[in-house]
């Protein structure tokens, strides 16, 4: 067990708690944080650095069988990357798929704590704790996928609520999910005939059931059950101009739904960037990359009219990145367009469809990708309610995570802007109001959006904040903002959130200026739904008839044995008994 | 039936990449008598799992002499330590926490790692290098397909239950196996597959490069202007992409007689791109027909450990892959290694003569539950416990499914899981070498 540590002389960003750069000493003990240590305690003057809470990332594809294919079949990502060991850390590979334990070597240096895997195959989810078991200093998490399976299908076409919520719960317990991810609902399924569905009110072959019945019923499960994390949102028709209609028709699509407990929202949507591509007005625009424009300022127009979600940008790095998604037609769309080598994986849902891997580099002179470039800042900077607002490239999608600290400086610095703007393409000023755009985030603003929102839409109470009861995972960065002004020292931004100055994690140091030391391995967390006895009875049995006549294994070989969880996992444990049988 | 007879079901055999899930075992005592489900071979592993074990041995003026555990994994830490380039090899037949301690091993000792993909599929992730891949699942080729092929694979010989349990087996939307979903075989002779398939396309030898490359161009509409090409007529090859473009749904399955003949991993990249444009007019997907129970999952844990699927190698602190050069059958060829450690394999049965002579002059450590070809030319043996049937762990079906292989009987007295051998080894070459 972690010692006592009192960090003192800290600019503490603490939004959670409404800290805003004020001095002050933090103290921990046993892992967390207290109000003031008992007996002795290590004191560290960290002299008026930035202390934040460790970073939170609630969306990065960390662990996974499309991540594995992915790095298996471009060893020429890893190439130009090596990481030798040292006498604490394993010996690995960089790049945008690095190997598990330089994932978490590198998130740990630049003060992250806790990062996401946001689509996980459920019945895939051994595969993925085992792989968990090799990233070290991250708490992290799971997303089951729930969109494309014939079972969601089966209780959607019946309206059973109840079952779909059954089914839920179940996953979630038994392959150990902390929430509910959607990913292109129907249109993967299509992807079994070789086709794709890209509006809501279109059937789904086989099925006579409609996306808008699967995201309502999804979401309304979601609801039901009073999971922490709301429903987690990749909409159809991705990637193609002038989406952003179909993701605002997603968004009112559930609207009406009441969130449990009277909360506000009801949905997360991620990677907003692929997904709210506007077209340009002209007379001959048709939805081809031809006529893309960004459509993130009348996309956060519309996020400032409607509070019932939030979103992550998925934010185009530019240069090489990975595309893997469990949009099997997507990706197969983007074969077709780059002609660079596809997999598909269609286990990955078992029934239908599946994701799909193709490398993609993203290009300063193309047009369409500085046009999306745009597009997430452009958003970003004209929503009102940062909390809503959570900084992501969807890695290794858009970029791979390192380059969090390239995504914090365009954020924050104007001038980092236009600098940009100048190497790209000119559809970026001409496609895009971006150039027009003066706001910079603040620290605060920062602290928000990479630790408190992501936390808070989690549901990790005790992540993202400094409060007293949370977990100790610390982040001083090695800035004393009264004496920098950032927005007009781009660089020093990326250089302080490249390497944090000291990275704690649950109380313990882990890293120091970019170094890391120690390796503990973080937590997994979970949600564990409690259903009433008749509830859980009937969706054993409904479940062993439909695993055991759609699947190629048993039913009773779905669950994740608990020797895989148990040392790793944090359940949230949460009391769904009132969904009625 | 005797009263101490216990029963378990749904045991996952672990034998080859189908890990048939629904096994069950009757077990008297500490010994399997029964198993109903499994296929000949499958019966064979269960129920003989106590035969032909080894003991820890070491080789004392030329004799194996039997030693105790830490004996054995003495001299293995001895001739590790010292070696300056050693091999670590196998890992196909064992369960996935083995192969971590397999990876830390050969980092410690700044070693080569490889497993027996580089004598079978590896050519498979070459040409998915090349090209992706579209790869397919068992339950959607039950659900789904309404064409099968096999493709240099022999699945009644090498997978006995494959056909049945995902081919003429029936799915959701294939009601009727036998007359809604058409079996095609290609291959160079009239297998024990091709007599129950639908159709028998025979190849010559060495040239499925060249009729892949064929049926891509008639695919894509190109005429061709020759008779025939790798044996068939141009007509019948015509007949054969048609009724593939009409498919629905359709699989490719393919085996070791396209990775391995003339080509190799040239064939699969363009098998590979055979099926990527077939998507153009249904859906198709691929399947490589794993061979031992567990060595897709032994690419899968070297990729997230190492960041590649086999071929590793540790020399300079950091891994590197390159197939060809850092693959076992090369390394030994050239003389290059001066040290092994296998595990869960059987080299000095499968790999050319060039490598097994060369095993024959550096020390080999042997980890396998049983006697084998290595075993015999092994310096030292470490007896291990079966995985799947003596110890638990997790494999990897052939289409990428990790499954949990259950413990169902003791090992042997004193008999210990791979990963806790390895572990044992790797703590003791830190002391020395770390």
């Amino acid at each position: 067990m972690p010692g006592n540590i009192i960090l003192k002389n800290a600019r503490v960003y603490d939004p959670r708690n409404k800290v805003d750069g004020e001095i002050a000493d933090i103290s921990m003990s046993d892992g967390k944080i207290v109000d003031k240590v008992e007996g002795k305690a290590k004191e560290i003057d960290v002299k008026g650095r930035v202390v934040m809470a460790g970073g939170v990332d609630m969306h990065s594809h960390i662990v996974g069988s499309k991540l594995g294919f992915g790095r298996s079949m471009c060893p020429e990502d890893h190439r130009n990357d090596p990481v030798p060991k040292t006498k604490v850390t394993r010996g690995g590979v960089g790049y945008t798929m690095p190997n598990s334990y330089v994932i978490g070597y590198r998130y740990s240096a630049m003060g992250y704590t806790t990062a996401i895997e946001p689509a996980l195959p459920a019945l895939k989810g051994l595969g993925s704790w085992e792989e968990l078991e090799d990233v070290p200093n991250l708490d992290s998490g799971l997303l089951p996928l729930f969109c494309n399976s014939m079972i969601t299908f089966n209780y959607v076409k019946e309206k059973d609520l109840s079952g779909l919520a059954g089914y839920i719960a179940w996953i979630l317990r038994k392959v150990g999910g902390l929430g509910v991810k959607v990913v292109c609902p129907g249109g993967t399924y299509a992807w079994a005939h070789g086709s794709n569905v890209r509006e809501l009110d279109t059937e789904v072959p086989d099925w006579g059931i409609t996306p808008r019945e699967i995201i309502r019923g999804l979401c309304q499960a979601t609801e039901a059950l009073g999971l922490p994390h709301t429903m987690h949102l990749h909409p159809l028709n991705l990637g193609r101009v002038g989406n952003v209609k179909t993701t605002m028709e997603h968004l009112d699509a559930i609207k009406d739904i009441k969130g449990h407990n009277g909360r506000k929202h009801i949905c997360h949507l991620t990677h907003m960037s692929f997904e709210t591509l506007g077209m340009f007005e002209d007379e001959k625009a048709k939805p081809d990359w031809k006529w893309v424009s960004s459509g993130g300022l009348e996309f956060a127009d519309y996020v400032n009219k409607n509070d019932h979600f939030t979103v992550d940008m998925g934010q185009i790095t530019f240069g090489p990145a990975t595309t893997m998604t469990g949009d099997g037609p997507f990706q197969y769309t983007l074969y077709q367009m780059t002609k660079n080598k596809w997999a598909n994986i269609c286990v990955d849902v078992e029934m239908p469809g599946g994701a799909g891997v193709v490398p993609y580099y993203f290009d300063p002179k193309s047009p369409a990708n500085a046009v999306q470039w745009t597009i997430p800042l452009e958003f970003a900077l004209s929503v009102d309610d940062v909390w809503r607002v959570i900084m992501t490239t969807d890695h290794p999608n858009a970029g791979p995570f390192t380059k969090y600290p390239l995504v914090i400086s365009w954020l924050m610095s104007k001038k980092q802007r236009d600098i940009w703007m100048e190497k790209l393409h000119k559809f970026a000023t001409e496609r895009s109001t971006l150039k027009d755009i003066d706001r910079e985030w603040n620290l605060y603003e920062v602290a928000v959006s990479t630790r408190a929102a992501p936390a808070k839409i989690m549901g990790l109470s005790t992540k993202g904040h400094l409060g007293v009861g949370a977990d100790a995972d610390i982040a001083v960065y090695d800035l004393d903002p009264t004496k920098v002004d950032l927005a007009d020292d781009p660089e020093r931004i990326i250089k302080v959130f490249g390497q944090s100055y000291l990275t704690f994690m649950r109380g313990e140091q882990v890293a120091k200026k970019g170094i890391v030391g120690k390796t503990p391995h973080g937590k997994v967390w979970s949600v564990h739904p409690e259903l009433n006895d008749a509830l859980w009875d009937r969706t054993n049995k409904e479940l062993e008839d439909m695993m055991n006549r759609w699947y190629a294994h048993s039913f009773y070989n779905y669950p994740v044995p608990a020797r895989y969880r148990e040392h790793m996992e944090e359940a949230i444990v949460v009391d769904s008994t009132g969904v009625a049988a | 039936m005797n009263q101490e007879t216990q029963v378990f079901d749904h045991i996952v055999c672990p034998f080859c990449g189908c890990l048939c899930d629904d096994i069950r075992l009757e077990v008297e005592g500490n010994l399997i008598t029964g198993n109903e489900t499994g296929c000949a071979i499958s019966k064979a592993k269960f129920t003989s799992h106590h035969e032909d074990r080894i003991r820890p041995t070491v080789r004392r003026g030329g004799e194996h002499v039997e030693v105790s555990l830490d004996e054995a994994i003495d001299r293995a830490v001895e001739i590790l330590s010292s070696a300056r380039r050693p091999l670590v090899y196998g890992l196909s037949s064992t369960e996935n926490d083995a192969h971590r301690e397999a990876y830390k091993i050969a980092e410690t000792t700044g070693g080569i790692v490889d497993n027996t993909s580089s004598v079978c599929h590896g050519p498979t992730i070459l040409g998915a290098q090349e090209s992706g891949e579209a790869a397919g699942s068992l339950a959607e080729v039950k659900n789904r397909a309404d064409t099968v092929i096999f493709w240099g694979s022999n699945p009644q010989f090498a997978h006995p239950r494959h056909i049945s349990r995902y081919v003429r087996a029936q799915g959701e939307y294939i009601k009727d196996p036998k007359a809604d979903r058409k079996i095609w075989v290609f291959d160079i002779r009239k297998t024990i597959t091709a007599n129950m398939a639908d159709e028998f396309v025979r190849i010559t030898p060495g040239k499925d490069l060249e009729l892949i490359g064929a049926m891509r161009a008639l695919a894509r509409g190109h005429p061709l202007d020759v008779d025939e090409v790798g044996g068939v007529s141009i007509q019948k090859l015509t007949e054969i992409v048609e009724a593939l473009k009409a498919s629905k749904y359709g699989i490719l399955f393919f085996g070791l007689g396209l990775t391995q003949s003339s080509g190799r991993h040239r064939n699969i990249d363009a098998a590979i791109r055979l099926v990527q444009d077939l998507n153009a007019f249904g859906k198709w997907n691929m399947m490589p027909m794993r061979g031992h129970f567990n060595v897709a999952g032994a690419n899968k844990t070297s990729t997230w450990q190492t960041g590649y699927p086999f071929a590793v190698d540790y020399a300079r602190g950091y891994p590197r892959y390159q197939p060809g050069e850092y693959t076992s059958v090369d390394v030994l060829a050239r003389g290059e290694t001066d040290a092994m450690l296998n595990i869960a394999a059987d080299p000095a049965a499968h790999f050319p003569r060039q490598a097994v002579k060369h095993m024959a002059t550096i020390p080999v450590i042997n980890i396998d539950p049983k006697r084998n070809m290595t075993s015999l030319i092994a310096e030292v043996n470490i007896p291990t416990a079966l995985a799947g049937i003596e110890c638990d762990g997790a494999a990897v079906r052939m289409d990428g499914l990790p499954l949990y292989l259950k413990k169902v009987v003791d090992p042997p007295d004193g008999v210990l899981p791979d990963r806790d051998v390895l572990r044992m080894i790797h703590d003791k070459l830190t002391k020395v070498v770390g």
